[in-house]
């Protein structure tokens, strides 16, 4: 699968662990053998990679970059091949919605950070992968993004909940 | 009339609140829809973002069908002026409730239903709202091994309490008023 664009968000959250690797060689390798030509960061309040690194990144690996604070990214979502996220409800969330391959990446700086919790659940049900900083570039080398189901709205459940309520506000 | 309260939350509270008001007042439970309604959306007055929220995903919902009221805590805002603004939050709630006695109260986790939660309990206790009143808690979407601090506060008072995750439908296995249908968006 050809990751010609791949997004990376981190939310508001400060993950400079994350926005760094972006920039390691072993990383940027893995990305260049599967295609990348463009990579986005939205870097939220984690510092923004040097004008100089930007610069090398296109020089040695073709690879475009663009980065920004913060945007309204639901277009960066749909335009990526690959999402790369923090363990954030709401990028989980977004990244299942619009079908999108995703690879979230644990902050382990942050503390008791039950979005964790979200992001297992959906690895262990195969809707996304799930890794640590140090593992990204391995990841990104033999992950096989394929292998992922698509996200369905889980519309009997609801409705069993519905017929669950309708029976409760009758019952009096 | 009975009215149904319904309490929102903001960004991902609200959206997961969207989606069970759809599915509320979808056709396929058009012979039911009518339990629910009229409806009264609560959001915190420091919420602009919820409203226009659910007005775009549900055309059955008007402006006037909204009830702003005071949040009981803000982000960030320091502990002695939020006993305050959370007794200030709790008279409001009280009020509204013994005023408009909602026979259902749906809400999925923000802050702000708990002081609403309560009031309903108290009020029914009371005799003030009808004893068929139901106060009905969904847990975060986002809540797979632990309960939110709304949740804690409001399970032991709650006639039917959801959580999506196989987890927690484990560890609250016990509990009369937990209900597991699995994950339900």
């Amino acid at each position: 699968m050809q990751l010609t664009t791949v997004y990376v968000t981190v939310g508001t959250t400060r993950f400079n662990a994350l926005i760094r690797t972006m920039k390691s060689p072993s990383v940027l390798d893995a990305l260049q053998s599967r295609g990348c030509q463009k990579l986005i960061l939205q870097h939220g309040n984690s510092a923004a990679l040097h004008s100089e690194d930007v610069k090398g990144i296109l020089l040695r690996h073709g690879i475009q970059i663009e980065q920004y604070k913060f945007r309204p990214n639901i277009e960066d979502i749909r335009s990526a091949d690959l999402v790369i996220g923090h363990a954030g409800a709401g990028t989980c969330m977004d990244i299942l919605n619009n079908k999108k391959p995703g690879l979230i990446v644990v902050n382990d700086e942050l503390m008791d950070n039950h979005q964790l919790e979200l992001a297992q659940q959906l690895a262990t049900e195969k809707y996304l992968y799930y890794c640590r900083v140090s593992q990204l570039a391995n990841k990104l080398t033999t992950l096989d993004f394929l292998q992922l189901l698509p996200y369905e709205p889980a519309k009997e459940n609801m409705q069993t909940f519905v017929n669950a309520l309708n029976d409760l506000i009758k019952a009096k | 009339m009975p009215l149904t309260y319904v309490i929102l939350g903001s960004g991902g509270h609200t959206a997961e609140m969207c989606k069970i008001n759809q599915a509320l007042l979808d056709t396929a439970n058009a012979e039911n829809a009518s339990l629910y309604q009229p409806i009264r959306y609560i959001v915190a007055n420091s919420d602009d973002t919820s409203q226009q929220h659910l007005l775009t995903q549900m055309p059955q919902a008007r402006p006037d069908d909204f009830i702003t009221v005071p949040r009981s805590r803000s982000v960030g805002q320091s502990w002695i002026s939020s006993i305050f603004t959370t007794l200030w939050a709790l008279v409001w709630s009280c009020w509204l409730i013994w005023r408009d006695q909602p026979q259902l109260l749906l809400c999925n986790g923000p802050g702000t239903c708990v002081p609403y939660c309560y009031a309903a309990y108290f009020w029914r206790l009371l005799g003030r709202l009808p004893r068929h009143t139901r106060i009905v808690f969904v847990e975060s979407f986002c809540r797979v091994e632990s309960l939110s601090l709304s949740g804690c506060l409001l399970m032991p008072i709650a006639d039917m309490f959801v959580v999506h995750w196989p987890a927690l439908a484990k560890r609250y296995e016990n509990k009369q008023n937990l209900r597991y249908f699995g994950r339900i968006f």
